[in-house]
């Protein structure tokens, strides 16, 4: 009974000094206390950190960390794949969140040598921005906001589904980069974003989360829809000027070539759904899609 | 003292002076705000830990390796140079960075860490790279036991090309999200290194730097021509296998631990003769001073131009370099003959 009590003393006491959690790598991150000030590499996980309002401990971004707005007021660290090591130093983090995605594992090795924690995250389906958000939540000390913020993108996410599950699904391509044309693979998010929309991504079987693609099998495809990712203030008669010498596929036929902000897709924040949504009335414009909140930002571009 | 000794001291301790001062120079500069007695007070061991982290792992390390590879290259010019009795061989042109780089992306892609272990695994895979190449550029160019110039150049320029194609191919299969990475090392970037791998690169570079170094005289006697430095006791081929081997592993060295940067084993060398003149003895260790400094400020101004974002220092030393180089052409014009 003795042994029980102190077992139980011991089990209360511990949670409350140290924080232990694990990445995404599986690498266990050991904290000696929850973390109070977090630096994001990854401009996702800065939205999802906003997104369930635990922006206080967000001490620095990186020049990518574009939305909402008020990430652009946070302190930055440089670019993704060379941030400045000193000013992340400068702001005594007690945790990098960062990507094996985009960031440079590098800079994960160069971070733990000064005896920076690096929480490592990626995500390549909406079951993983689920439990991204979760993380984090856990992570900033917001997991209350968690659920609801969860059941929100979720209840979008069904309502696409039901919107457009009467239709039947066309075969589309989804241009990620048109030069050398990167398209989602097995392993992309975008991939079962269009399945989820009420497509079928023609490169949906190409090994990869962003494998390349020949316009040859582009062609082969007959994609009856092309969807053409938009990167910053991209320009899209340029963007479809390149497809419209494929005069023979069907979507080219049928005046289907469309363009999405690319942000919304290939970043894994809760904006996901507002691509959702996108692609959705892109795909099916015949079923009553809502259109994603004007709050979107890459939206009104 | 011998007029030419005394001058050489002079010279060298002046290069030095302003090597150590552009090091010091460097430690006041970055995108953490950290004032000048902060720095000061990390350095004699007081300060906050932040003062601290900075100063000694992050800006004193990466100062040491700017130095490092700078002199490097720059000596690995110099010995290209006296081999090929040719002012415009470096490094790339003879293909061994080439094949240095060739070796690092395929490590890389392996995916290698950046432990000490790590780092020696990469000048290793850096170094075979720069070998194979160098091999090949020996096997094109030899006829009948003598290396002509010419084909030499030619061939290096060949084998450059080629392995520079084969990392193309690579990188185009690699993943998407890794893209950037690679491209990002291929420009050329200096890191602050961990105390352990800064030893290794070191020790490489004071052994590659001494193959050279102690054959200066020799390569002297080689600029009047392999028959004549035959004539005069050298052993040609023995100096030139010596030299080729250190100059290789100074260049696979700094590809490994920086990436492929360019220009400095090719103005530095230059930019010293035009000043020192041609004798080795002199050339040598005032290329790994001038080289070590160039490179140091071009890191600086990397690391601080677009702060906290930070260029790659390679564009730095080609952007830098070519116009000086220019300006150095045309002021000096005439005396930048390779014979003494």
């Amino acid at each position: 009974m003795r042994l029980l009590i102190l077992i139980g003393l011991l089990l209360a006491a511990a949670p409350a000094q140290a924080f232990i959690a694990r990445d995404m790598r599986g690498h266990a991150v050991t904290l000696p206390a929850a973390p109070q000030r977090i630096v994001s590499l990854v401009p996702s996980v800065t939205e999802i950190i906003f997104a369930l309002g635990g922006e206080e401990r967000l001490v620095g971004v990186t020049d990518f960390c574009d939305w909402p707005p008020a990430a652009r007021r946070k302190p930055s660290v440089g670019g993704m794949v060379a941030p400045s090591l000193e000013a992340i130093v400068a702001l005594r983090p007690d945790i990098v969140v960062a990507t094996d995605e985009g960031n440079s594992e590098a800079t994960f090795d160069e971070l733990e040598r000064l005896g920076i924690p690096v929480y490592v995250v990626h995500a390549h389906a909406l079951d993983d921005v689920v439990a991204l958000i979760a993380r984090l939540g856990e992570l900033a000390g917001r997991g209350a906001a968690v659920p609801p913020l969860v059941e929100r993108l979720r209840a979008r996410v069904r309502r696409v589904v039901a919107a457009v599950r009467p239709y039947p699904r066309p075969r589309v391509l989804y241009v990620l980069w048109p030069e050398p044309v990167i398209v989602p693979g097995r392993d992309g998010l975008v991939t079962e974003l269009i399945e989820l929309a009420g497509g079928t991504s023609v490169s949906a079987t190409s090994p990869g989360a962003y494998p390349r693609l020949g316009l040859e099998a582009v062609v082969a495809s007959r994609p009856e829809v092309i969807i053409l990712a938009r990167h910053g203030g991209g320009d899209t008669p340029t963007l479809r000027a390149t497809w419209t010498r494929l005069a023979t596929v069907p979507a080219i036929q049928a005046g289907r070539v469309d363009a999405v902000a690319g942000e919304l897709l290939h970043r894994y924040g809760p904006r996901v759904v507002d691509g959702l949504e996108l692609l959705a009335r892109i795909i099916h414009p015949e079923a009553q899609v809502a259109a994603p909140s004007r709050a979107a930002g890459g939206a009104r571009r | 003292m011998t007029e030419p000794a005394r001058r050489l001291g002079a010279v060298l301790a002046l290069l030095a002076a302003v090597t150590i001062l552009a090091g010091a120079g460097a430690l006041f500069v970055g995108s953490a705000p950290i004032s000048a007695r902060g720095v000061v007070g990390a350095l004699v061991g007081r300060g906050g830990d932040v003062e601290r982290l900075v100063v000694l792992d992050l800006r004193l390390p990466r100062i040491a390796a700017a130095l490092l590879a700078g002199g490097a290259l720059a000596v690995a010019g110099v010995g290209f140079q006296a081999l090929t009795r040719n002012p415009l061989a470096d490094p790339a042109i003879l293909g061994v960075a080439g094949g240095a780089a060739f070796g690092v992306v395929v490590a890389q892609l392996g995916g290698v860490g950046t432990t000490v272990l790590a780092a020696l695994g990469l000048t290793v895979f850096a170094f075979a790279g720069a070998l194979v190449a160098a091999g090949i550029v020996y096997l094109i160019a030899a006829s009948d036991g003598r290396l002509p110039l010419e084909t030499l150049l030619l061939a290096g320029v060949i084998v450059g090309l080629f392995f520079s194609a084969a990392i193309t191919v690579l990188i185009s299969v690699v993943e998407f999200d890794r893209l950037a990475g690679v491209i990002h090392w291929m420009l050329g970037n200096l890191r602050a290194i961990s105390p352990g791998a800064l030893g290794l690169f070191g020790a490489l570079q004071a052994f590659g730097v001494w193959l050279i170094l102690g054959r200066a005289r020799q390569l002297n006697l080689l600029a009047l021509g392999e028959e004549a430095a035959q004539q005069l006791g050298v052993e040609a081929e023995r100096l030139k296998l010596r030299v080729f081997v250190g100059a290789s592993l100074l260049t696979a060295t700094v590809v490994a631990f920086a990436g492929p940067i360019g220009f400095v084993g090719l103005i530095v060398p230059h930019a010293v003769r035009l000043v020192l003149g041609p004798d080795n003895r002199l050339l040598v260790p005032g290329a790994l001073l001038a080289g070590a400094t160039f490179l140091l400020v071009a890191d600086t101004l990397a690391r601080d131009v677009i702060a906290p974002a930070e260029l790659s220092v390679g564009v730095i030393t080609a952007f830098c370099g070519a116009p000086f180089f220019v300006y150095l052409l045309r002021s000096r014009s005439g005396s930048g003959s390779l014979s003494p």
